[in-house]
């Protein structure tokens, strides 16, 4: 009787034991989802950088204030179930000659797979026309134009700037 | 260590069966005594089902499988051996949720090493099967690595376009190391139990994806090749009449 217990127990061991599977871990180190990355340039002078005076964004579709104050280089957080992104960009923000440009990222979401952990990462391509003035009169902003069209990490900018 | 206490285990279990089945082999060892000569060992085929892929398919509404298994034995104690499956299973691992099927074939042998008395007939195996897959992963759902998740719904999951999808045509190929017993439970009918490790050789991955589980070999991960499973069996042996 004691034996077969033994050999139950045994089996209820062995049962626990395969009921455990290991579970990968997404790890820090791996590179999430990219943003855009933005330049704001010298109209004149389209090779220099140059931070319009006053200088805010605002996102739209969201109560929320981007994680780094702007200057002449930012990021924008792209979203993943649509296809384009809105921020007002604010130059002389809370002086007379205030002035707001409303632009319209447009660009194409393709996930490329990287473990069971992580899941996939989303990489973006920029439409033609990549962005639009959504408020045409009076803008700051002079023109824009494509410094790398697929956005698939950080280290390059993608979309510049001109005013 | 550890392998001793499976060892330990399998050979504990084995005893508690004995005890129950211990007027059995008195009975038997009757009959054999009136044939007086040892027989030479005769070919025996037997055929069975794999209990724990009934059992889960069963128990789980997003497992399907169905497992037949069968051995022929050769010499005293060599037995060619082989199970043929099918599977179909979706599964949530992590932040992928797949849905994978196909079937599969295990083709090796198995070797006893338990010294039987007379009129009995149990195994305590140590074996090896070449397997092989044929099968198709369909990708239902999967999540975005995003850590800094500024735009709501960033981490709903992504039920279709570019990466989703049907990826078939795929194919595994993987060594197993088995370890397992047989207990004959009545006369002709056995029950047995095999842990596997699985080495994966080569594999066909599926594209933008992974092969994260293979019909037959079971879950995969990224980082190494084995694979582990258990089976238990009920066979039954064709009896052949002897002289």
């Amino acid at each position: 009787m004691n034996k077969q217990k033994n050999g139950f127990l045994g089996l209820l061991v062995l049962l626990i034991l395969f009921g455990c599977e290991r579970d990968d871990i997404c790890i820090e180190t791996v590179t999430e989802s990219p943003d855009l990355i933005l330049l704001m340039l010298d109209f004149e002078n389209p090779q220099n950088r140059k931070t319009p005076s006053g200088f805010s964004i605002r996102p739209i579709g969201i109560e929320k204030s981007l994680p780094k104050t702007p200057s002449d280089s930012l990021a924008l957080p792209l979203k993943i179930q649509e296809n384009n992104i809105q921020f007002e960009f604010i130059t002389n923000q809370g002086s007379e000659n205030e002035n707001i440009d409303t632009l319209q990222i447009n660009y194409q979401r393709f996930d490329t797979f990287i473990n069971t952990a992580c899941g996939y990462r989303s990489n973006f391509i920029l439409d033609t026309p990549p962005a639009l003035i959504l408020n045409p009169g009076s803008n700051w902003i002079k023109g824009i134009t494509v410094l790398k069209d697929t956005i698939s990490d950080e280290t390059r900018a993608h979309l510049g700037i001109l005013h | 260590m550890k392998h001793v206490h499976i060892w330990v285990f399998y050979i504990s279990l084995l005893i508690g069966f004995q005890s129950l089945l211990a007027q059995q082999a008195e009975e038997r060892v009757v009959i054999s005594d009136s044939l007086g000569v040892k027989e030479k060992t005769p070919l025996a085929l037997r055929f069975g089902i794999d209990l724990s892929n009934l059992g889960r398919s069963r128990l789980s509404e997003d497992y399907n499988g169905f497992e037949t298994v069968a051995d022929l034995r050769v010499g005293e104690n060599f037995y060619l051996a082989t199970e043929i499956g099918r599977i179909e299973t979706t599964k949530q691992v992590e932040s992928v949720n797949f849905t994978s099927s196909g079937t599969y074939y295990k083709l090796g042998f198995d070797y006893n090493m338990f010294e039987n008395w007379e009129g009995m007939d149990n195994q305590v195996t140590i074996g090896l099967r070449f397997a092989s897959s044929s099968h198709e992963l369909l990708l239902n759902s999967y999540t975005i690595l995003d850590r800094t998740r500024f735009w709501p719904s960033s981490d709903f999951p992504i039920t279709s376009g570019y990466a989703t999808g049907v990826r078939p045509n795929l194919n595994a190929q993987w060594f197993e190391v088995v370890v397992g017993f047989k207990v004959q439970l009545i006369k002709n009918t056995y029950m047995g139990m095999s842990f596997r490790l699985n080495r994966l050789i080569d594999d066909k991955l599926p594209e933008n994806f992974d092969n994260v589980f293979i019909p037959g070999f079971n879950k995969k991960t990224e980082d190494n090749n084995f694979g582990a499973s258990l089976n238990y069996s009920l066979t039954y042996r064709i009896p052949f009449t002897k002289k």
